[in-house]
């Protein structure tokens, strides 16, 4: 018996240290395996197709540099510039985290007073004011006005939106706005005309209506609880507004952007849309994706991703937001580049974030399909990347797009906060109407708390 | 070996847990009551003393005590259930039949399995319109997004993971009950379910004592299946939000780390309360012979 216990004992945490040695020697050979085969392979064909004058340089020491960003669908576009980068560059690597956009800010808000932010990595207009204030992130000032970089290379005033107390921080990186997925084959099947310019949120709610057959679980429209890629867009073609433009206020308990909040909810009463039960359960972009919903608001991100369904390739198409009764709404946002304060190898941190910036590197954004690329001109490129796509319709939106409404050190308070709230008026708990007021006061009460 | 350098030995023997328990497990415990009468600013960089502000907010803020509820409700749910079938499954498995190790390893893989691919297969099993609960059950609940069914969703999933490991530290008492007092009842006449009840029932009552002790501290501290299976979407949140998930919020999401220090450091003192009470009450149902 003594010696069946013991034997139980041992077992238990044979396992556990088992466990404990293969998850770390599981993280520990990823990480040396891929540096090491990557400076096995690029380091070979760069010596041998670098220029003479690059070769004829000092030796330099051999850095890897830690390239963070937030999307897996992304990452072979990142790493195909990092590999390009190292082809120019042999001396540096560049390793690609992807942490996912629910981890992210988490791990670098503990990274950034720890000191061991990546050394260059994504940056969202919502979260850079926080990081900015700090002093996390190295000032790009002087190299812009040495005329290292210019930033009028990049389409729509992008880089004023990484602009703090007069001091430049990141390189654009690309656009997005948001467009109106459709299904050609539920268009067809019902003999309905595909969705165009001439559409209004009138329109939209007609045809959803038209194409919806909720017994068979098949919907119009998914009309999901979502800011950026959902009612902010509502709310601004309504006339209404998310923070006013001195960003002291709220919108939310605009009475226009009310109505446009609760003109999407009546989708899901109408049945014109499933519930937000429903798409908690299953994301409402997997439901377009395999076929159960005719028309979705989605940002260009999600191409490549939709398109990769093999129920859907093919079937589908992009057209443009409706209009609503003053204009029509869209948000546009664009992420930067940006480079730790506190990097160890700021010079080659530097090099491969004036790489980012480059022409070469928004065309292989481009002609992967990963984003619209920020750098002027190289867009049509991202167009063509889809050919029976139209992907145009993003780039017509973002002449009279408005800004991602981020830029203040509230932003990042309120937004979490704000899905909390709507999501308890989207599953019912409290009307529209409460919810839209609760979110104002809260957002309200956030921008003086972050002044 | 004399007794010094044998004491010696042991203090290096430990030092590796000693040293690890102390840095990452009593020092945060300690650092976190500190926050909590602090107002950071700049991720934590700049930091001012605000005495109980933390404190006062929490008291009066009505999402905190419903937190409480939920948290208390889940481990009143959660710890009894628990430890009623580790020990059912712990006293079947005791027995000498067929294929044992088998049915061992079969309870105990939820242990082993990553909490997280395990939470995915169950947002499959529990969903409404697909999900093969309904389907067997006849039902059509929303079990993860509707505010009366989540808890007990939430319940499922955490007796499920907990029973392998619980039972296996129940095995291991009941094993240690010597074999000759069954069959000195045997020779009295006693039948099976009174030897479970007069012999292997108080003699297990210190491993049930420890397991229960430490289910009820792990109960109070639930947050991945609320993370992993509710969502921050979902409207059934304010009904399963626990302590540990408003912290997490708190914290990491908002960017309050003093909110959320003062938090977890009312938890603590829960804990602490309510495992000092088990142990001035075990004198009443715990046999050490």
């Amino acid at each position: 018996m003594v010696i069946r216990k013991k034997t139980w004992v041992s077992a238990m945490s044979l396992t556990v240290v088992a466990a404990m040695a293969l998850a770390g020697c599981g993280s520990n050979d990823s990480n040396n395996g891929s540096s090491a085969s990557a400076s096995g392979s690029t380091g070979a064909s760069a010596s041998s197709s670098a220029s003479a004058g690059k070769a004829s340089d000092a030796p330099k020491k051999d850095v890897t540099l830690t390239y963070a960003i937030w999307d897996q669908l992304q990452q072979p576009a990142m790493e195909a510039i990092a590999k390009e980068f190292t082809a120019q560059n042999p001396n540096i690597k560049v390793n690609v985290e992807v942490i996912p956009w629910d981890q992210y800010w988490t791990k670098m808000s503990a990274a950034a007073p720890a000191g061991t932010l990546p050394d260059v990595f994504w940056m969202h207009s919502g979260q850079f004011v926080k990081y900015a204030s700090g002093n996390f992130l190295e000032p790009i000032t002087d190299k812009v006005q040495a005329g290292e970089i210019d930033m009028n290379n990049y389409a729509a005033n992008l880089g004023s939106i990484y602009v703090f107390n007069g001091q430049n921080y990141a390189i654009p990186k690309d656009f997005d706005t948001i467009g109106l997925a459709y299904n050609k084959e539920m268009f067809d099947q019902a003999g309905i005309p595909y969705p165009d310019d001439t559409w209004d949120y009138a329109k939209l709610a007609q045809v959803a209506k038209q194409l919806s057959q909720p017994d068979k679980g098949i919907y119009g429209f998914a009309a999901k609880m979502d800011t950026q890629g959902g009612y902010w867009n509502d709310m601004l073609a309504n006339g209404g507004y998310i923070v006013s433009e001195d960003g002291t206020k709220s919108g939310y308990d605009d009475p226009a952007s009310i109505e446009a909040l609760k003109a999407r909810y009546q989708m899901i009463l109408d049945k014109s849309s499933p519930s937000h039960q429903q798409m908690t359960d299953t994301d409402s972009t997997e439901m377009f994706k395999s076929g159960k919903i005719a028309m979705i608001f989605e940002g260009d991100w999600r191409t490549t991703d939709i398109d990769g369904s093999d129920i859907i390739k093919g079937k589908w198409n992009w057209a443009k937001l409706p209009k609503g009764k003053v204009k029509r709404g869209d948000i546009i946002n664009g992420l930067g580049n940006v480079m730790s304060a506190s990097g160890k190898h700021k010079d080659e941190a530097w090099q491969f974030l004036k790489f980012l910036g480059s022409q070469k590197a928004a065309e292989i954004t481009a002609q992967m399909g990963a984003a619209i690329p920020a750098y002027k001109d190289t867009q049509a490129a991202w167009v063509q990347s889809k050919p029976d796509l139209n992907l145009q319709v993003f780039i017509d939106q973002a002449a009279d797009a408005t800004p991602y409404p981020a830029g203040s050190k509230a932003y990042p308070v309120w937004f979490p906060k704000e899905s909390e709230i709507m999501a308890q008026a989207w599953g019912g708990n409290i009307s529209i109407e409460e919810g839209a007021k609760q979110v104002a006061a809260m957002m309200n009460q956030a921008i003086a708390d972050n002044k | 070996m004399n007794s010094r350098s044998r004491y010696v030995w042991a203090y290096v023997m430990i030092a590796p847990t000693l040293l690890g328990t102390v840095l990452f497990w009593s020092w945060p415990a300690v650092y976190s009551i500190y926050l909590s009468f602090l107002k950071s600013e700049n991720f934590g960089l700049v930091n001012h003393w605000v005495g109980f502000a933390n404190y006062e907010k929490l008291f009066k803020d009505h999402e905190f005590w419903r937190n409480l509820r939920n948290t208390l409700y889940y481990t009143v749910l959660f710890v009894p259930l628990t430890l009623v079938l580790s020990t059912f499954f712990a006293v079947l498995l005791n027995a000498k039949i067929r294929g044992l190790s088998a049915y061992r390893v079969i309870f105990f893989l939820p242990q082993v399995t990553m909490p997280a691919a395990a939470a995915m297969v169950w947002v499959v099993l529990f969903a409404r319109d697909y999900g093969l609960i309904n389907y067997v059950l006849g039902t059509h609940v929303a079990w993860i997004s509707d505010a009366k069914f989540a808890m007990y969703a939430l319940v499922i999933v955490g007796v499920w993971g907990a029973i392998g490991f619980n039972m296996l530290l129940i095995l291991a008492g009941l094993q240690g009950i010597p074999r000759a007092l069954y069959e000195a009842a045997e020779i009295d006449g006693a039948v099976r379910f009174r030897k479970f009840r007069y012999i292997t029932l108080p003699l297990l009552t210190p491993t049930l004592f420890f397991t229960s002790v430490v289910l009820m501290i792990g109960a109070t501290q639930i947050f991945d299946s609320i993370y992993l299976l509710i969502g921050k979407t979902n409207v059934a949140l304010p009904a399963v939000r626990s302590l540990v998930y408003a912290y997490y919020q708190n914290a990491f999401v908002y960017y309050d780390q003093n909110y959320g220090a003062a938090i977890v450091d009312v938890l603590l003192v829960i804990n602490l309360v309510l495992t000092g009470l088990q142990f001035a009450f075990q004198k009443k149902w715990v046999n050490y012979d």
